[in-house]
């Protein structure tokens, strides 16, 4: 049989979207869920990290069976999938919400902790202090308050009961350093999303020595490579190379700089990197009214020929003169396989081809010739001249104003991190009463299963009995393992 | 040069020795003293019921000190090792595998040994030390051209960032060792309760205290990494198979903590979770072997 007090008014039922609202709110500051999302998150990183590695390919070895699944894995780009940037952004609600949710609690235990305590957490307490001695109560607290003091914790206390309820603490404020940690890492997301929204990058940007390139982006400049050089080791791998650049906006040189590897060149918030470098070829395109449809530096190998796949090779579209050329340069690298070189250049020489581009093109076969350094051939209408040899540069370039962001969250979440664990919130709590040859006060740390908070606490009774001249009895508990205590431990933590 | 390097390579080689000394000494001062007792009922015909019984007693203090002793002269010959080879190098040995591991046998002992002081607790070595001597074992293993002292190449021509960025990467690992180490010995403790091992909630402290330590350093790993990464390549992120490798191993580390210090975990749950966390140590430690992208002349 149930009853109802007709004196409790009834809870009113709550609308629909309260209580969608209210369940959201809760999932979103659950820690189960947070823990659960960073499990996930940390998967998908593993399944991602394992994709550039060699290790499905090993799976799929030993396991034919497999060789679906592990092509699948390849195909499946998980650092820009949707599920990954899904995790992503609930992991950033997640932050947010529980930090926001976490605020009021933690304000009221740095500002307005609980004073009082009960003889049952002092009793139960994993380890306590007794201090007793023949002065009044009153005094006894005023002693300890300032022992504790003086070992720079905060004193608050409290009476009830004709008791005197007393608390400690020290580095309250630490518990704030969750907020720029956790904001730390909400930044370092945003600091992606606005460089990759407001921000470019050009990731090979090749540049002929002595050539210019516009760089577009809306930025007006264009670069030109004024120098490249380069030193090498004994085994042939480079040890240094470097591009001189000047940068040129509405046809005027605005700065000269150079950059290697590990120095970029800015120029205000663009910032230009040297990445690599290889051979180009200067050449000079006419056509058959003396034209000139190219006379630039062309950089040698982005492009693979079947006449020797091994040599460094470009290729482009001469659309005025509708055929595509390519130009391949002597294979001088004795550890590439010389049985697939068709064409066995000499230093110096280069073999330039052209091709049909499109149904108007004028020639109907491909021509190919090999040309010497200086030297000038007719391939159907088109003039070519192999002017020289020349080296080019490859840079990157990018502007991405996320940078500031992700320096500011570097800051935050390091610092956070420190005070967070270098500082950590210590608590002290206990219950001073008369008795009838004095006073004696019973003190307890705010620690369950935490053995450094334990060992803190038992330094600072011996450090507060030796300042007032009593000696502590120091009690302790074997700490209570069962589930019961540790669900309870939980949501102590929280 | 190359005598300095040679004289590296013997100070590594006397370290060695050390360390397998002092982990034979924590292993036996950890076990304690086995003692068979044999009991037997006399009778007019000879025994006639023979019991076998074996008891365990703590090692006496003398070998644990004596480990103690060793691991010191074990990471004072690396650190010596490690000197001679700055010396002939201009830099700190941190470019290859056999720099990186060499340095990190160094700093893995430091690291135990002042947690062993903190704590006064020697049965770790016994987990911690043999780890280091697999390291020694791992080194000796790796290709002898990898002892040569060799000029950086380009992308690694950043002397502050590297000296930071992998040091502080070393720094994480040995603290993870320990904090592994910690893991290991509390599964231990608490399911069979040796008198003589420290106690379980010690042990998981340690453990924390480990991770307090490399997690911020791993998080500056990331950072400096990120950092290098913008300077040397354009891009802070680049999703780099070593970088999320590091970024997994954090992210392991980082549910530890959030169970730790709001779902009040502790003991073998944290204890277990440290584990899958040291896994993933030696996943990112070990994984240029398998992995390509732009760390792969990171590898041997």
């Amino acid at each position: 049989m149930t009853h109802i007090s007709l004196d409790q008014p009834i809870a009113k039922p709550r609308a629909l979207p309260e209580v969608v609202v209210d369940r959201i709110w809760r999932f979103f500051c659950s820690v189960r869920a947070a823990v659960v999302e960073i499990a996930v998150l940390a998967v998908l990183v593993l399944i991602g990290t394992l994709r550039g590695s060699s290790v499905p390919r090993s799976i799929a070895d030993a396991f034919p069976i497999m060789t679906p699944l592990v092509d699948g894995w390849y195909a499946w780009d998980v650092f820009r999938s949707l599920p990954f940037a899904g995790i992503l952004t609930l992991l950033a609600a997640a932050i947010a919400v529980c930090t926001i949710n976490r605020a009021p609690g933690i304000w009221q235990a740095i500002a307005h902790p609980s004073v009082t305590t009960t003889h049952g957490f002092l009793r139960n307490a994993e380890t306590s202090a007794t201090f007793t001695s023949a002065i009044p109560a009153a005094e006894l607290a005023a002693q300890l308050e300032s022992a504790l003091r003086s070992g720079r914790y905060r004193t608050l206390t409290a009476e009830r009961n004709g008791e005197i309820h007393l608390y400690g603490d020290r580095w309250r404020f630490s518990r704030l350093a969750t907020f720029p940690f956790h904001l730390a890492l909400i930044m370092i997301l945003a600091g992606g999303i606005v460089g990759a929204a407001w921000g470019f990058r050009e990731n090979q940007f090749y540049i002929p020595e002595g050539s210019v390139r516009e760089l577009g982006h809306g930025t007006g400049l264009a670069v030109r490579l004024d120098d490249f050089s380069e030193v090498y080791r004994e085994d042939g791998t480079a040890l240094a190379y470097r591009s001189d650049v000047t940068l040129i906006k509405g046809g005027e040189p605005i700065e000269s700089g150079s950059m290697t590897v590990n120095n970029p060149l800015t120029f205000g918030d663009i910032v230009f990197y040297q990445s690599g470098f290889g051979q180009a070829v200067a050449l000079k395109v006419a056509d058959s009214a003396g034209q000139v449809l190219f006379d630039d530096a062309l950089p040698l190998g982005p492009f693979q020929s079947k006449l020797n796949p091994d040599a460094p090779a470009a290729r482009m579209d001469l659309l005025p003169a509708g055929v595509a050329m390519s130009v391949i340069a002597p294979d001088e690298n004795p550890a590439n396989a010389p049985e697939l070189d068709t064409l066995h250049l000499r230093p110096g020489e280069m073999f330039f081809m052209i091709r049909p581009l499109g149904a108007d093109s004028p020639i109907a076969e491909p021509l190919g010739a090999t040309v010497g350094q200086g030297e000038s051939i007719q391939l159907g209408d088109l003039s070519l001249t192999f002017v020289r040899e020349r080296r080019f540069s490859v840079l990157q370039v990018a502007r991405n104003p996320g940078i500031p962001l992700f320096v500011a969250a570097s800051v935050l979440l390091v610092g956070g991190l420190a005070i967070t664990f270098y500082f950590p919130h210590r608590r002290v709590r206990g219950i001073v009463s008369a008795t009838p040859g004095g006073s004696v006060a019973r003190l307890a740390p705010m620690a369950r299963r935490d053995w450094s908070a334990k060992r803190v606490f038992e330094q600072l009774a011996a450090d507060a009995g030796r300042r007032i001249g009593i000696e502590p009895t120091l009690q302790t508990n074997e700490p209570d393992r069962s589930p019961a205590a540790s669900n309870q431990l939980s949501r102590a933590s929280r | 040069m190359e005598t300095l390097v040679r004289l590296s390579f013997y100070c590594f080689a006397a370290a060695t020795i050390a360390f397998v000394a002092s982990a034979a000494c924590y292993l036996a001062y950890a076990v304690g003293r086995v003692r068979l007792r044999r009991t037997a009922l006399a009778t007019d015909a000879g025994p006639a019921l023979v019991t076998h019984e074996a008891s365990f007693q703590p090692a006496s203090s003398g070998i644990g000190r004596f480990a103690t002793l060793l691991a010191w002269f074990g990471v004072g010959f690396q650190a010596v090792s490690i000197l001679l080879r700055t010396i002939a190098a201009g830099r700190l040995p941190l470019s290859n595998m056999y720099e990186f591991s060499t340095t990190f046998v160094l700093i893995a002992g430091v690291i135990y040994l002042l947690f062993e002081r903190w704590y006064g607790v020697r049965q770790l070595g016994a987990i911690i030390l043999p780890i280091i001597v697999a390291m020694c074992a791992y080194i000796w293993l790796l290709p002898a051209d990898l002892r040569e002292v060799n000029a950086l190449i380009p992308a690694l021509q950043n002397q502050p960032l590297m000296t930071t960025h992998v040091s502080l990467a070393i720094l994480a690992y040995a603290a993870f060792a320990v904090a592994f180490a910690a893991a290991v010995l509390f599964l231990i403790a608490n399911r069979w309760r040796v008198a003589w091992l420290p106690s379980p909630d010690l042990l998981d402290d340690l453990g924390y205290r480990a991770v307090t330590i490399g997690f911020p350093a791993m998080s500056l790993v990331l950072i400096l990494g990120s950092v290098w990464a913008y300077r040397a390549w354009g891009t802070y992120w680049q999703w780099d198979p070593k970088e999320t490798a590091a970024l997994f191993t954090w992210l392991i580390y980082g549910v530890y903590l959030h169970t730790r210090s709001l779902r009040g975990w502790r003991g073998s749950r944290s204890a277990v979770i440290l584990l899958v966390a040291f896994a993933a140590v030696v996943f990112t430690y070990f994984g240029n072997y398998v992995f390509g992208g732009l760390h792969a002349y990171g590898g041997v």
